[in-house]
């Protein structure tokens, strides 16, 4: 009798879903909350509106737990139908199978050759068998935030060199007033700023050469010194347990002059200081002159396998990264549109930090040096391993150079059990 | 002289008070004792008062005490984000969570409590045992579980979760109360002609009512706290609770503080009430289920 009433909820179940002729396809957006749910109701309106055959489900996923849902939804084969992912954690949903490549579906499509070549390569290069698991659509950039107020009042120039920045948050700090002039990511997150720093000022070209991890070159260690020497004297002292939304918060609440971190924070900080108060910057050179930068990971949204509606589910993430579109979400967030045809769009003109760093990113001249997320230790030699040995560091418990020697040694070996695996 | 003449009265007077009273008056004491306790519970109040300042002080400000006082951050996180769903979705679940819950640590203790059966020694350690195994080891196979028995995306399933997850406990806890309640009494009602149905319900159970408050505000506040299921087993957005509210408001980039504390002081509350009205059950029962009877 039980048997017989589940065998009838669930018919009763599967015929609701078709009842209205309509194709029903899931969207979890990965990083679901308050500023982005509102951006993509509004597109999820202007897609069914355009294509009344499909429904859009949204799901808006806290980002924190994101991976862990998504592998939870991958062991219980219970995957969405369209996915919001980014190169973080592309690699290890690419490794379980979960996705469908899209190189095939790409070509066939009104995107071909309209994504910016550097995103599309950064998510190439998070596969291993070299095929394209996610559209990008949006790209990041590591930036600093300054008061351009406060540079005012004491006649700093926007520094261009790490010294100069050094120089500059020495000179606005002021501890007996709470102002400090930097505020280091000691935290959660810490070692993937730091990097994108060192590279910045080392002038480094490759993660890797021959195999081996660059990261301890001593031009590094240089950078990780001048840093870690701005701790306490530049710096707040509980910034040794900063992460981002404690910087962020340390930066809007006005006690902090600079402060690392990427175009993701541009709708905080130009909310609470605005646009006359604030500007940003590419992270600074270092002796070398030349402008190497690690890219941010990209978001973008990727089609899963175990989707039963594979096509409408394709119809939804070109729309995603139509012109119209991928213009209209990266106004709203303040990020790079990966869709070329945005690039001229008014907005862009607009908003300074997005054309910057549009500036630098398509700028011939620099250079690109991918974190190799495509290594599933990466995350965990960054954060779990390293990150205590970089608080060490700032507070001067241990030497710049060993600590990036012991990270050096990890990623050396992480690659090379990745080679022999390929 | 007169001193002379008190004396015998002072040798007549009660003993002397107690050494206790004595103490009590010793400034030393107070300081050694109440001192460190104040500034413990300044420091753990200081981020509860953190919370509340961020809640209803408006955006931009940076006074430490909040004047005038703003709700916009609360119309915010209950009418924009949807706080008001994920707190009747919360309260189902831990309403829910709370009546499976007692009743069936009620039979459960009270069959472990009074009756002697095979395996009752192996099953009460294997009812310790799950203490030790976390949520997150649970999380695919209920998933697939629940998946197969369509229970993904509804409240009932989540209930069921929060109940096999804490019922272990109950179990245990309840079964302590019991033993604690003299077999004599009902054994009497016996005598007097109850069934045994009857003497467990007019005898045993009025004086369970502490242990019921202590298993069931437990299990309130642990279905209520509890982000991992809820986060997992729930994959429409009218179907969130509460704690994943909270770290959905929490966004990769862009935090609103205001109505982060907003949230966290809508989530506290009902906590915070359930402890200031059951507390004293709660000591009460604990400590009695503590000591074996």
């Amino acid at each position: 009798m039980r048997a017989l009433l589940v065998v009838l909820a669930l018919l009763l179940s599967a015929c609701a879903g078709a009842q209205d002729g309509k194709t029903t396809i899931t969207f979890w957006d990965n990083n679901g909350g308050p500023g982005r749910t509102p951006i993509y109701e509004e597109l999820i309106k202007r897609f069914e509106a355009a294509n009344p055959d499909v429904k859009v489900d949204y799901v808006g996923i806290p980002s924190s737990s994101v991976q862990q849902k998504y592998d939870t939804a991958i062991a219980g084969g219970s995957t969405p139908d369209v996915g919001g992912v980014t190169t973080s954690y592309l690699a290890h949903l690419a490794g379980q199978d979960a996705l469908e490549p899209v190189d095939e579906r790409l070509e066939g499509s009104s995107l071909k050759g309209k994504l910016i070549p550097g995103l599309v390569e950064t998510v190439r290069q998070t596969s291993a068998d070299g095929k394209l698991y996610a559209v990008p659509a949006s790209g990041n950039m590591d930036v600093v935030w300054y008061r351009s107020d406060r540079f005012e009042e004491n006649g700093i120039k926007e520094p261009v060199t790490w010294d100069e920045l050094v120089a500059a948050a020495t000179k606005l700090t002021n501890p007996a007033a709470n102002q400090y002039g930097f505020t280091i990511r000691g935290g959660a997150g810490s070692v993937f700023q730091l990097l994108t720093e060192a590279y910045s000022y080392s002038g480094v070209e490759k993660f890797y050469d021959g195999g081996k991890s660059t990261v301890a070159d001593p031009r590094n260690a240089e950078l990780v010194r001048k840093v870690a020497g701005l701790y306490k004297k530049a710096t707040p002292e509980a910034d040794v347990n900063n992460n981002y939304t404690q910087m962020v918060a340390q930066f809007t609440g006005g006690s902090v002059a600079m402060m690392h971190h990427n175009l993701g924070s541009t709708a905080d900080v130009m909310k609470t200081l605005g646009p006359e108060r604030v500007s940003a910057m590419p992270l600074p050179k270092g002796p070398s002159g030349k402008r190497t930068v690690v890219p941010n990971p990209t978001d973008g949204f990727a089609v899963f396998k175990g989707s039963k509606n594979a096509d409408a589910a394709w119809r939804f993430v070109e729309f995603l990264v139509s012109p119209e579109s991928n213009g209209y979400w990266n106004e709203k967030v303040g990020q790079i549109p990966a869709n070329t045809d945005v690039r001229n769009a008014e907005w862009i003109q607009k908003n300074p930090a997005v054309k910057m760093a549009l500036g630098v990113l398509e700028d011939p001249a620099t250079v690109l040096v991918p974190a190799p997320v495509h290594l599933p230790e990466y995350s965990s030699i960054t954060k779990t391993d390293t990150e205590p040995l970089y608080q060490k560091v700032l507070l001067g418990q241990m030497q710049a150079q060993e600590f990036l020697d012991q990270l050096a040694a990890k990623l050396t070996t992480a690659q090379q059990d990745w080679e022999k695996r390929k | 002289m007169t001193q002379t003449l008190i004396r015998p009265e002072v040798a007549l007077d009660p003993p002397p008070p107690p050494p206790k009273r004595k103490k009590h008056r010793d400034p030393s004491r107070y300081f050694r004792l109440h001192l460190p306790l104040v500034l413990y519970l300044l420091f753990t109040l200081i981020p509860f008062y953190w919370m509340l300042v961020f809640a209803f002080r408006p955006a931009g400000e940076t006074a430490l005490v909040p004047w005038p006082i703003t709700l916009e951050h609360f119309d915010t996180v209950w009418n924009g984000i949807g706080f008001g769903l994920f707190f009747q979705n919360s309260l189902i679940i831990a309403l829910g969570t709370l009546v499976v819950v007692t009743v069936f640590a009620l039979m459960g203790g009270y069959a472990l409590a009074r009756f002697k059966f095979r395996g009752q020694k192996v099953f009460l350690l294997a009812l310790l045992c799950t203490q030790f195994i976390p949520g997150a080891m649970l999380l695919i196979p209920l998933f697939v579980i629940f998946k197969g028995a369509g229970l993904l995306n509804s409240l009932t399933g989540l209930i069921i979760a929060d109940t096999a997850f804490q019922l272990p406990l109950a179990l245990i806890l309840m079964s302590g109360f019991v033993r604690n309640v003299p077999v004599e009494l009902e054994e009497a009602a016996m005598v007097d002609g109850c069934s045994r149905l009857r003497a467990f319900f007019a005898v045993t159970l009025p004086q369970l009512r502490p242990a019921l408050v202590a298993v069931g505000s437990f299990a309130f506040i642990g279905a209520w706290n509890n982000f991992l299921f809820a986060l997992m087993f729930a994959s429409k957005q009218d179907k969130f609770t509460l704690p994943v509210g909270l770290s959905y408001a929490l966004g990769e980039f862009n935090t609103d503080f205001g109505a982060l504390a907003a949230g966290g002081v809508v989530a506290a509350v009902p906590v915070v009430l359930v402890f200031a009205v059951v507390q004293r059950f709660l000591v009460q029962g604990l400590s009695a289920g503590a000591v074996k009877g």
